[in-house]
């Protein structure tokens, strides 16, 4: 049994949009796996199946061995924009998902405390979100994430509306967070570079209907540094792999580039 | 917030003139005093009226205590029935149509009602005041509970939030701002209702006296009467304003 078992999945929405098409993925247990692909491609879909938050009709899908389940304390989702709750300040948001699921209190302000430090948000523990720029803001989500216990985390862009500068930043951060624990990760992105540096395998999926065109596996050796890989020609091997991999699945699925 | 002090000079200026302008011009019959009255003349009618013996405090106290409860009471049931609106949408659906109706009606037209029911007393005012908070509330209410972000209700869900917990750690706290700009608008409403049914009909209070006075031609007290609502509103919105800005210091 993987940490995520996806099999023949198919996703309608209404009679006639099929959004996702016959989608088999198996995840190990630790493993990091993005799934990149042209917008409207379902990746979000897929997700929001792995939640339980979009009930699932067709095919089979396993979380350690269960049903999704909305709720489902195996599961940490982070969402593209970091949804703090405006009225807390960063460390009262840091301690927002402990505290809906029942965490004693010190416990959950500790272990937000010691995240705030490694994410780089020590000082700024009183501050409400608005005094936060986007990427402390998305830091401040990040800590949130990791400060659950789930084994299983799902990241659905949580960089896409960064800066250059700070999205590598942010993904650096997420490496070191990750490489100490070895979480499972799902990830969501369109940015290819994004999905190669951070990942031990990437998926390709074509325009819809989103169908699976590659499973890559990236053998850059870890620990990363995403900064360092900017200039490594490995990794600019794995990216060029990857990028005519998604080319050809969306020639394949009718030469629409994006919807 | 500073103020420039050569700005409140300009202000100081304009306003002696204003009054000194007008003093002149009444004193010099260039203005009917009968219309108008006169600047000392207001000054000494309040005098009189606030001394001890005078009767303004008691009409203010009425026309105050009658805005304050058709406030309390007008806001409790509204923020309670909107907040109910939030845990049962059905209810909402079913009541739309008849809040659409009654919101619709311009409730000063209610007073004549209202003055039969509850007597000429404060309970007529109270009603009056409470029937227009209620619904700039319900409304900022219901408004409120609909603008909260689609993505903290889906990140609260997927952590396995209750129905009860979203409730209270994010519907709530995210609606309160709405809600407390319609309190704001709600004490005022209540004001405008109390005075209106006040100069319609009733035993006491400002707007009573208001009618009153300009029934016998008393100008000085009529526009000392104005100024005194003036400053009554004023002072009601920068109280809601102070308060709203120290429980909303997040924002």
């Amino acid at each position: 049994m993987g940490a995520i078992d996806i099999f023949r999945l198919s996703v309608r929405f209404g009679p006639t949009v099929l959004a996702v098409d016959d989608f088999t993925l198996n995840i190990e247990k630790g493993e990091f796996v993005s799934i990149v692909g042209p917008s409207g491609c379902g990746k979000t879909t897929v997700l929001n199946l792995l939640t339980g938050l979009v009930p699932l009709e067709q095919g089979d899908i396993s979380i350690l061995g269960k049903v999704p389940v909305v709720g489902n304390p195996d599961i940490a989702y982070m969402l593209a924009r970091d949804s703090l709750l405006p009225w807390r300040t960063t460390i009262e948001n840091a301690c927002y998902g402990t505290e809906v699921r029942g965490v004693a209190r010190s416990e959950r302000v500790a272990r937000a405390r010691a995240l705030l430090a490694k994410v780089g948000l020590d000082g700024f523990e009183d501050a409400y979100p608005k005094a936060l720029s986007h990427g402390m803001r998305q830091r401040c989500a990040l800590a949130r994430t990791f400060s659950l216990d789930s084994p299983i985390m799902l990241m659905d862009e949580p960089f896409g509306a960064l800066d250059a500068q700070t999205k590598l930043q942010l993904e650096d951060l997420l490496l070191s967070l990750w490489q100490a624990e070895k979480r499972t990760v799902v990830f969501i992105t369109h940015d290819i570079a994004e999905a190669v540096a951070l990942s031990d395998r990437v998926i390709v999926m074509s325009a819809r209907p989103g169908r699976i065109v590659a499973d890559v596996r990236i053998a850059l050796p870890r620990p990363r540094s995403v900064r360092a890989l900017q200039k490594d020609h490995d990794f600019h091997e794995c990216y060029s792999q990857v990028w005519s991999e998604l080319e050809r699945g969306i020639a394949a699925s009718g030469g629409e580039p994006a919807r | 917030m500073k103020r420039d002090p050569s700005t409140v000079l300009v202000h100081v200026v304009f306003v002696a003139a204003f009054f000194g302008l007008w003093e002149f011009a009444s004193s010099n019959e260039w203005l009917n005093r009968t219309f108008f009255g006169s600047p000392s003349g207001i000054v000494r009618y309040l005098i009189k009226g606030f001394a001890p013996g005078g009767k303004l405090w008691l009409e203010l106290g009425y026309t105050v205590a009658g805005t304050v409860i058709s406030f309390v009471l007008g806001a409790v049931m509204a923020i309670a029935l909107g907040l109910s609106f939030a845990v049962f949408p059905r209810l909402e659906r079913a009541m739309d149509p008849y809040l659409t109706v009654l919101n619709a009606m311009p409730r000063l037209a209610l007073a004549p009602l209202f003055l039969l029911w509850f007597g000429l007393g404060i309970g007529s005012k109270i009603a009056v005041g409470t029937s227009l908070s209620f619904f700039i509330v319900l409304a900022n209410t219901v408004a409120g509970i609909r603008g909260v972000s689609g993505d903290l209700i889906t990140l609260s869900r997927s952590l396995g939030a209750t129905p009860m917990q979203i409730f209270f750690k994010v519907t709530l706290p995210s609606a309160v701002p709405v809600i407390a700009s319609g309190l704001r608008l709600g004490l005022i409403f209540s004001m405008l209702g109390v005075i209106g049914a006040e100069i319609i009909a009733a035993e006491h209070g400002l707007g009573q006296t208001l009618s009153y006075l300009q029934s016998t031609f008393d100008m000085d007290g009529v526009m000392a009467l104005l100024f005194l609502l003036a400053l009554l509103g004023m002072v009601v919105t920068t109280g809601m304003t102070r308060l709203e800005r120290a429980l909303l210091r997040w924002q």
